[in-house]
């Protein structure tokens, strides 16, 4: 009965063709604002590093000064150079990496290539096993570079095809900072988003941009190179002037992960962050209450409200408008039902149940719903170019994929069942005796 | 009026009014917050960010390749890339800067009234520069004077913490400052404790948005310091005669260039920096204008739907009344009527519903209340769209020929 009652569904779209259109233009415009809204706040919201984000833990400490002190106050969202030695010194957790922004003049010699500018980090070795990055050629440094403080560089893909072209560049060398690096590696496309190794950059924000290269974090340190991206010192600047001053002081600039074993490691990781800062008190250091933060992956997106107020606003609205579509789809179904009262009458006189009726009803109200969703996909294609032509963050959270493909259609079938509800059981309501005598 | 027939006849087919009633509420409540986020939106992106003539105006970063290692190299690399923008034809004006407004990254510091001072007395927005920024940028001076030659503080990050003796404030940072007195003479200091630094205001502008162009009074506080600070980067605020910007921009790019040992980093027109950092906020505009006129098409879709199939049920009952007298425009006022009834019980509705969203909106979304005269627009275009809607159907039926209540259906 189900291939019957859907060829009628379909066969009926042709009866009040001007009634039909309006509800399934109405639906799908519904539809569409809901999808391509939607969309952009589940990329927004993404889990980046799926399997691991509840074992990838950002540390936060508050080393701010005691006045202006007040209860509840939240601890850095980055830390010092001292604290970052300290904790990649401590041995905790599986791995641990601090990272910190670069901006450079790449020199390629090459006469056709004037020096470049590239952004990078510069993160110790770990940090490319962490997160799961995908080398092209050659690996990341060894954790002898990391200490001998060693001119080597991971370049991204582009940038090595920029300077070198589509050749494996591993052992050549570059010239930054005045200095010749050796490349040891190249890392193959790799854009997470959001970039949640580094939400707190200077070059792109938490979606868009992308890190041209990789240098050994105490080597950056070692050529002075300043920190692209927020520096905060809590109102209390460093005491000394220069780049010693600068390491030394109670200014926050780096970002820290560690890499747990599991999620539990969670709060035996927060613990030792406490044992920690008591520890540094007794150097007189952290003069407020201890006050620490552990926090994975999406707990720390949250913190930062990578997800935009904007976003949700504009989602919020989207699914109010396609409420509204759903009410007047209601109203359409029940007008188009409403007139075909003399057709339910025979049916049910020649023995039809209202189970029956119901059925049929429901399927022609689900085919509305689907062929409103074959045109709510498009309009939502539509939809989420416009948006893409908003900004370039924009532009890489407006992609639909399969989950989305499928989600759209199923939204606009439940939409279109749930209105042919109420029209559908006042069909069934139709008393075949009193039907037939109006005839 | 014939009110009560048409308030018995609506009570006895419920469904339809209620569903029609429904959809006004629902839009009355969207459409009355969209309209309020719209505005606001606008607002924000509409105000002066102080520098006259913005078109005029553009950035300049220059960087070095490698680093002049000492004080001397730096300041000479400064001196001569001013020199060479200075001597372009239809520039106006050269500052060098450490940031401008709406560029959207710069500095930010707390200044206190005194250094003895729990907490700083206000944030700011921190200007450094050599030149008269307030000249370049077009700023206007309400009180005091510009800075002079004497009041120039050579600044080396690398010996000194110092960034300055001398400011000019904007008026909103004065005015937070010393409510009640004029700042001008006044000495404030950058930060708390010992390392607090004194500063001397000599002149207060009328507005300078800070680099972030922050919403509400935070987005003009901000400080002109005069110092010139050694280092080898460095950006240019330059303006240039009206028209002349595009070409002085290509112009300067290359005249920098053609130095060996320096590159240029950025060169931007002060109008992108507008447009940029506004982005988001265009961009939640036109994603509400849309949901809003495509809200107010569904709604009159969905009016001009029902009228119709209740003039078709209706039509013997039509040719009946007409046949028994009534003129047509007593049957396009009874259809009109019984529309304007089911939109008031809407709009009704959806007043409460506008302020039970907005509530909403306040508390999750930090949005700010509704001011009342959107809710009256809003259920103005209600009102509005359902009488046009209903007038269609309202005017078909009027033409019904009192004949069809002689034949059978």
């Amino acid at each position: 009965m189900f291939r019957y009652y859907f060829q009628l569904g379909i066969r009926s779209l042709r009866r009040n063709p001007m009634l039909t259109a309006l509800m399934v233009v109405t639906l799908a415009v519904g539809v569409a604002a809901s999808m391509a809204t939607f969309t952009v706040l589940y990329t927004m919201s993404g889990d980046p590093i799926p399997g691991k984000s509840d074992r990838l833990f950002v540390p936060r400490l508050d080393n701010a000064p005691i006045t202006g002190y007040a209860e509840g106050d939240e601890p850095s969202d980055q830390m010092t150079y001292i604290d970052a030695n300290n904790l990649l010194a401590s041995g905790q957790g599986v791995r641990r990496t601090a990272v910190y922004g670069i901006t450079t003049a790449i020199e390629s010699g090459r006469p056709d290539l004037p020096p470049f500018l590239v952004q990078g980090v510069a993160p110790t070795r770990d940090f490319f096993e962490m997160f799961e990055v995908p080398f092209l050629y050659g690996s990341a440094w060894s954790a002898d570079d990391d200490t001998a403080r060693k001119d080597v560089v991971v370049l991204s893909r582009e940038t090595s095809e920029k300077v070198f072209g589509k050749i494996n560049p591993v052992g050549k060398r570059i010239r930054m900072e005045d200095a010749e690096w050796q490349i040891v590696g190249v890392i193959d496309t790799w854009n997470p988003l959001p970039r949640y190794y580094r939400l707190i950059n200077g070059n792109g924000g938490s979606f868009t941009g992308a890190d041209q290269l990789f240098i050994p974090f105490q080597t950056a340190v070692r050529h002075e190179m300043g920190n692209s991206g927020n520096n905060n010192c809590n109102g209390a600047g460093p005491t000394e002037p220069g780049w010693q001053g600068w390491i030394k002081s109670e200014c926050d600039w780096i970002q820290f992960w560690f890499e747990g074993k599991s999620a539990a490691d969670q709060p035996r990781l927060k613990e030792f962050l406490g044992a920690y800062v008591t520890e540094q008190k007794k150097l007189g250091r952290y003069p407020r209450p201890v006050n620490v933060r552990m926090e994975n992956v999406m707990e720390w997106m949250q913190h930062l409200g990578v997800v935009s107020a904007d976003a949700k606003l504009s989602t919020w609205l989207a699914f109010g408008f396609l409420l509204v579509c759903l009410v007047n789809t209601v109203g359409l179904l029940l007008a188009k039902f409403s007139a075909r009262a003399g057709e339910v009458g025979v049916r049910r006189a020649l023995g039809a149940t209202k189970s029956e009726i119901f059925h049929q009803y429901l399927i022609e109200a689900a085919v509305v719903g689907l062929v409103g969703g074959l045109l709510g996909l498009l309009l939502s294609f539509g939809g989420l170019w416009l948006i893409s032509l908003q900004s370039d963050e924009m532009a890489t959270l407006a992609k639909m994929d399969w989950a989305m493909l499928a989600m759209t259609l199923s939204l606009s079938l439940a939409a279109s069942i749930l209105a042919g509800l109420l029209p559908t059981w006042r069909a069934c309501q139709v008393t075949p005796a009193l039907q037939l005598k109006t005839q | 009026m014939e009110i009560r027939p048409i308030l018995s006849s609506l009570l006895r087919n419920k469904t339809g009014a209620l569903l029609i009633a429904a959809q006004v509420a629902l839009s009355l409540a969207i459409v009355a917050n969209a309209l309020y986020i719209i505005r606001d939106r606008l607002a924000l992106t509409a105000r002066p960010s102080g520098v006259a003539e913005e078109s005029n105006l553009f950035r300049i970063g220059i960087a070095p390749l490698k680093d002049p290692e000492t004080p001397e190299g730096e300041l000479a690399m400064q001196q001569r890339n001013a020199e060479i923008l200075r001597a372009l034809p239809g520039v106006t004006s050269v500052a060098w800067t450490n940031q401008t407004p709406l560029s959207q990254s710069g500095w930010n510091m707390g200044i206190a009234l005194k250094p003895s001072q729990e907490e700083t007395t206000s944030n700011s927005a921190m200007y450094f520069g050599p030149d008269s920024i307030v000249k370049t940028f077009g700023l206007k001076l309400v009180e005091g004077r510009d800075f002079t030659n004497a009041d120039i503080m050579e600044v080396d990050p690398d010996k000194t913490q110092t960034m300055g003796r001398t400011a000019i404030m904007s008026q909103a940072l004065a005015k937070k400052l010393y409510p009640n007195q004029s700042i001008v003479g006044k000495t404030l200091y950058i930060g708390i404790g010992a390392d607090a630094q004194p500063i001397e205001v000599v002149g207060v502008v009328e507005r300078l948005q800070t680099p972030w162009a922050n919403v509400g009074e935070r987005g003009e506080l901000s400080t002109i310091l005069a110092s010139r600070r050694v280092q080898g980067y460095s950006m240019f605020a330059v303006r240039t005669e009206p028209g002349q910007r595009d070409r002085v921009m290509k112009e300067a790019e290359a005249a920098v260039t053609k130095t060996p040992g320096q590159m240029v980093i950025e060169n931007k027109t002060m109008d992108d920096d507008r447009f940029d950092i506004y982005r988001n906020d265009r961009a939640i505009s036109w994603m509400l204008i849309a949901v809003t006129v495509l809200l107010l098409l569904v709604t009159a879709s969905g009016i001009v739907g029902m009228a119709t199939l209740w003039v078709n049920q209706r039509r013997k009952q039509i040719g009946v009344r007409r046949a028994l007298g009534a003129r047509q425009i007593d049957v396009l006022r009874y259809f009109i009527t019984e529309n304007f009834i089911i939109t008031t019980g809407g709009v009704v509705a959806g007043l409460l519903l506008a302020l039970a969203l907005n509530q909403l909106l306040v508390s999750q979304l930090e949005l700010t209340k509704l001011p009342i005269g959107y809710l009256a627009v809003g259920s103005l275009a209600l009102w509005l769209i359902g009488v046009l809607a209903v007038y269609g159907p309202a005017w078909r039926a009027s033409n019904i020929s009192p004949a069809i209540a002689t034949r059978s259906a």
